[in-house]
């Protein structure tokens, strides 16, 4: 049995302070999705590889199903729900749409996230350093050209 | 055309990148309870006995059921063989012995540890080769006494599941006069979907009747198959599809919704059930894998007498929906290249493995590769060129099919030739140390299995079609199917809703496989819609007191011709026809005939034709290393051809992910059996793409309309993984100067053949 003695955290999600009481096992993926409800950050692999659960930590891509939701007190949190204004969509979010760079759409929440975390540390990346950014983000749909197309269009960079 | 041939958004899109569209594994109903299967622990053994005391016994657990508590009748699609349970004997690592049902999944985790199995291992028939061997275990003793779909036998024996043979006589005095015989023998393991959403189901049971919500790509046989196995009327059973993570043909069969829907009826509450990533990657029905033999008689000016072709391949445990594509390498071998005769033989073997199923191009990726593998041996041997041995070999447009159908197109195939040689000319290419030139040609099929929709004019003028066709990702049904209604009525793409599958609701869909939805359901739609358009236009002649033949629909005003003012909005005709006759709506359905052959030559197959044929051509360039054994492919040309294109941006997301899958197949995916058990057990060992590993494409769109289809379309979404093992295969065969007969290409397997060569 475990000893779940419940743990109470405060960080913020999508700019919204929260208090929660986690388990001690807790993977913050859990807690994102079972407590908050913010499921479209996605259960994959579960082991770290396939990147669909990615959220950004203090601003850095992470892997959430191998994050310890009780080492997450005191920081920021954003998932793929807070990434619009509203509702605009962002620059990145809309470039996918516009290159068709989503098919079933399972890894899209971790693949915009990894994205967003790039594009927010470097404003202008070349096609070799998106693609170097998704070393771990798997898409089995689309082949990733439409993906990194995307990626260049939203950082201004339109293909020539 | 003003919608048809433009890159209209998927009616998804907008919901996948916000996080809100609600994938199977996202649900949850109120009162949901949580199962969990307890799997076979080993590949082969005796059951002596399961004790599920405890785990009745333990925290938050409604129920535990074996084979024992339920209807345990061995079922499936063409033979009856697979039981729900485990209950006498264990045909592979994975197989369901056990469900558990609790208030939460890790109750149900837990209570599954403390079921007590006494099992008495066997060694595992862990290949096809062990399988076929005059002494081999029986993988099942019984196997005599299954039904079949029909009664057909399939030619079934022992371990062998079923098997064709197609021998049209004189093959063997066609050897006698060859100049020489060239043999070759390839070699092809399985591969995993590899789809991100694990499989789900949640069921319900209510007044007795059970609904399964459910990521499935072909929800009317889910519904078909519970049926069977739950023994009620197809009516009983009601499938609702949600959004799908990927299936690449693993969603098309029963999976965990027989599970759900008896835990759901025994505990009168909705049971949920999610696969953890383990038991999807040991129980997926992967790709088989397979060994090919050809042998061709062979002129010395080049000419093929015939060809004699041996495949085998590996079932798994269970035979699947196997034994109805059993005949697609008569399809695969003298089609396009004249080969004057051919004798073809399958079979599909048992093996206490996961059972193998439908991947994206089924067998056509491993029988390409092996026909094409096979068209650079011939030419090396005769010291001619590849390309141009090809070419010279090509057949002519009406040339027949061994099944005895004409290709009526295969002019197609030349133009692509063309179209490749255009943008990459053969001479220029592979040149210099350690690089390599490929190429190949393939015939694919569009599916020609049914569908039907319903299209209904809204109080508004928009349009919804009703259908159970599924969007497993490809956009066939989120872009393609509106645009076809939208260009039909003359509204735009935005202005067409389109339904989620729910069986109770749409008629029958045969599911996105084989690239049909564009072609089948698309046309069902086209038929639908013009059916609303024709009320539509009456209904406003009447209003606008005019003559039918005057009228024109365009951007969702129907005007007459020329006369812009006189028009109504689609809204007004639609209120008026409501109010007065009743509102317009509209039906079409729709399968693809099957093309003349010669039924003779088809005798027991249940798959004898070769409908709505698309051609491709391939060629990629490649470099080794020669320190590491690795594979760059340096330059990717993919000429394919779609009848006419739907969506262009769609189209390329096809061709590129199809290709995606191809490279993986071929250079960096493994899965690997061990005694029966997958070596590869976690996510990062399967080796699938990723961006860094992608070539730049160069992608050639044939467009070719074809009568039957919806504006011309005929099936894109599947063909591009087919050619790409024998591509480069062939590449890196040329580059190295030894022949590569086995995939994938590991950097070891590179080195070793540099060391022979
Ligand atoms: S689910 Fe977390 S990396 Fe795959
Ligand atoms: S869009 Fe399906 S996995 Fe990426």
């Amino acid at each position: 049995m475990t000893a779940d003695q419940p743990i109470s955290v405060t960080c913020t999600v999508n700019g919204e302070t929260q208090t929660l009481e986690v388990g001690a096992g807790e993977t913050l993926l859990q807690t994102l999705r079972r407590r908050l409800w913010l499921t479209g950050t996605k259960e994959g692999c579960l082991e770290g590889e396939c990147g669909a659960c990615t959220v950004l930590i203090d601003g850095a891509p992470v892997a959430s199903c191998i994050q310890s939701a009780a080492a997450v007190d005191g920081r920021d949190i954003r998932t793929i729900e807070g990434l619009s204004d509203g509702e605009r969509l962002s620059p990145l979010q809309q470039a996918f749409l516009d290159h068709a760079a989503v098919q079933c759409g399972f890894c899209i929440p971790g693949m915009l996230m990894t994205l967003t975390a790039l594009l927010e540390q470097q404003a202008s990346p070349s096609r070799e350093e998106v693609e170097t950014a998704l070393a771990g983000n798997t898409c089995r749909c689309t082949g990733y050209q439409q993906m990194v197309d995307a990626a260049m269009t939203a950082a201004g960079r339109e293909r020539a | 055309m003003k919608v048809v041939g433009s890159s209209v958004q998927r009616s998804d899109g907008e919901a996948k990148v916000r996080g809100d569209a609600v994938f199977g594994a996202d649900l949850a109903v109120p009162g949901m309870l949580h199962a969990r299967l307890l799997r076979a622990p080993v590949a082969a053994g005796i059951i002596r006995h399961i004790d599920t005391a405890a785990a009745k016994a333990s925290a938050g657990v409604r129920d535990v059921v074996t084979g024992a508590d339920v209807l345990n009748e061995r079922a499936g699609v063409a033979v009856f063989d697979n039981p729900l349970f485990a209950t006498d004997y264990i045909a592979y690592e994975g197989e369901p012995i056990a469900a558990v049902v609790a208030d939460t999944a890790e109750q149900a985790e837990a209570a599954i540890r403390k079921v007590e199995l006494t099992i008495d291992a066997e060694t595992p028939v862990a290949t096809p080769g062990q399988a076929l061997m005059s002494d081999a275990r029986m993988v099942h003793p019984s196997w005599a006494e299954f039904g079949t779909v029909g009664g057909i036998d399939f030619n079934r024996d022992g371990n062998i599941v079923s098997q064709i043979l197609l021998d049209p006589g004189d093959v063997d005095g066609a050897f006698k006069r060859a100049d020489r015989v060239i043999e070759g023998v390839y070699q092809t393991p399985r591969q995993y979907q590899a789809y991100l959403e694990p499989k789900m189901a949640l069921a319900t049971f209510e007044a007795g009747r059970y609904t399964i919500q459910v990521s499935h790509q072909y929800p009317f046989r889910l519904r078909d198959r519970l049926a069977q196995v739950l023994d009620v009327p197809k009516s009983a059973v009601r499938i609702v599809g949600h959004h799908i993570g990927g299936g690449f043909g693993a969603k098309l069969d029963l999976a965990l919704e027989p599970y759900a829907a008896v835990l759901a009826r025994r505990a009168r509450r909705p049971v949920m059930m999610l696969n953890n990533p383990e038991e999807e990657r040991l129980t997926a029905p992967c790709r088989e894998n397979a060994t090919v033999k050809v042998r061709s008689a062979v002129l010395n000016d080049g000419t093929i007498l015939a060809q004699d072709v041996d495949v085998v391949f590996d079932s798994g445990a269970y035979a699947n929906n196997h034994p109805a594509t059993a005949s697609i390498p008569i399809f695969m071998f003298g089609s396009i290249y004249r080969v004057g005769t051919a004798r073809i033989r399958n079979r599909m073997v048992y093996t206490n493995t996961a059972p193998t199923g439908a991947f994206r191009g089924v067998s056509g990726p491993y029988l390409v590769f092996a026909a094409e593998r096979h068209m650079d041996q011939i030419a090396n041997e005769l010291g001619r060129d590849r390309r141009e041995y090809r070419l010279a070999m090509l057949a002519e447009d009406g040339h027949k099919m061994l099944n005895g159908q004409a290709l009526e197109e295969l002019s197609i195939l030349h133009k692509a030739f063309d179209l490749v040689e255009e943008r990459a000319p053969w001479a220029e290419q592979g040149k210099g140390k350690l690089r390599g030139v490929g190429i190949a040609a393939a015939v694919w099929l569009t599916n020609p299995q049914p569908g039907q929709a319903t299209v209904k004019l809204n109080e508004d003028g928009t349009l919804t079609v009703v259908t159970a066709a599924t969007d497993s990702g490809s956009g066939a049904v989120t872009t393609g199917l509106r645009q076809i209604a939208a260009e039909c009525l003359g509204i735009s793409a935005d202005a067409v809703t389109i339904t989620m599958p729910d069986t109770d609701v749409a008629g029958f869909d045969a599911g996105s496989q084989g690239s049909r939805t564009t072609h089948v359901a698309g046309r069902a739609v086209y038929d639908a819609t013009t059916g609303v358009r024709e009320k539509v236009i009456e209904k406003a002649a009447a209003m606008l007191e005019t003559a039918k033949e005057d009228l024109v629909i365009e951007d969702g005003v129907v005007h007459v011709a020329g006369v812009p003012e006189m028009s109504l909005g689609l809204a007004d005709v639609a209120m008026a026809a409501t109010f007065s006759q009743g509102p317009i709506a509209a039906s079409g359905s729709y399968t693809t005939p099957p093309p003349p052959h010669d039924p003779s030559r088809t005798k027991g197959m249940l798959f004898s034709t070769w409908p709505t044929p698309t051609y491709h051509v391939h060629l990629a360039e490649v470099t080794v290393d020669a320190v590491t054994g690795k594979v760059t492919v340096e330059r990717y040309i993919i000429a394919q051809e779609v009848g006419r294109t739907i969506n262009p941006d769609a189209v390329k997301g096809q061709v590129l992910g199809g290709l995606a899958q191809g490279l993986g197949y071929t250079l960096w995916e493994r899965v690997d059996i061990d005694a029966g058990r997958y070596v590869q057990r976690n996510f990062e060992s399967h080796g699938l793409p990723l961006a860094c590993d992608m070539p730049e494409v160069e992608f050639v769109l044939m467009e070719n309309p074809e009568a039957a289809g919806p504006y011309g379309a005929k099936g894109a979404a599947e063909p591009s993984i087919v050619p790409v093992a024998a591509v480069i295969a062939n590449a890196v065969s040329d580059a190295i100067g030894a022949p590569i007969d086995d995939i994938p290409i590991t950097p070891e397997a590179v080195l070793d053949a540099l060391e022979r060569s």
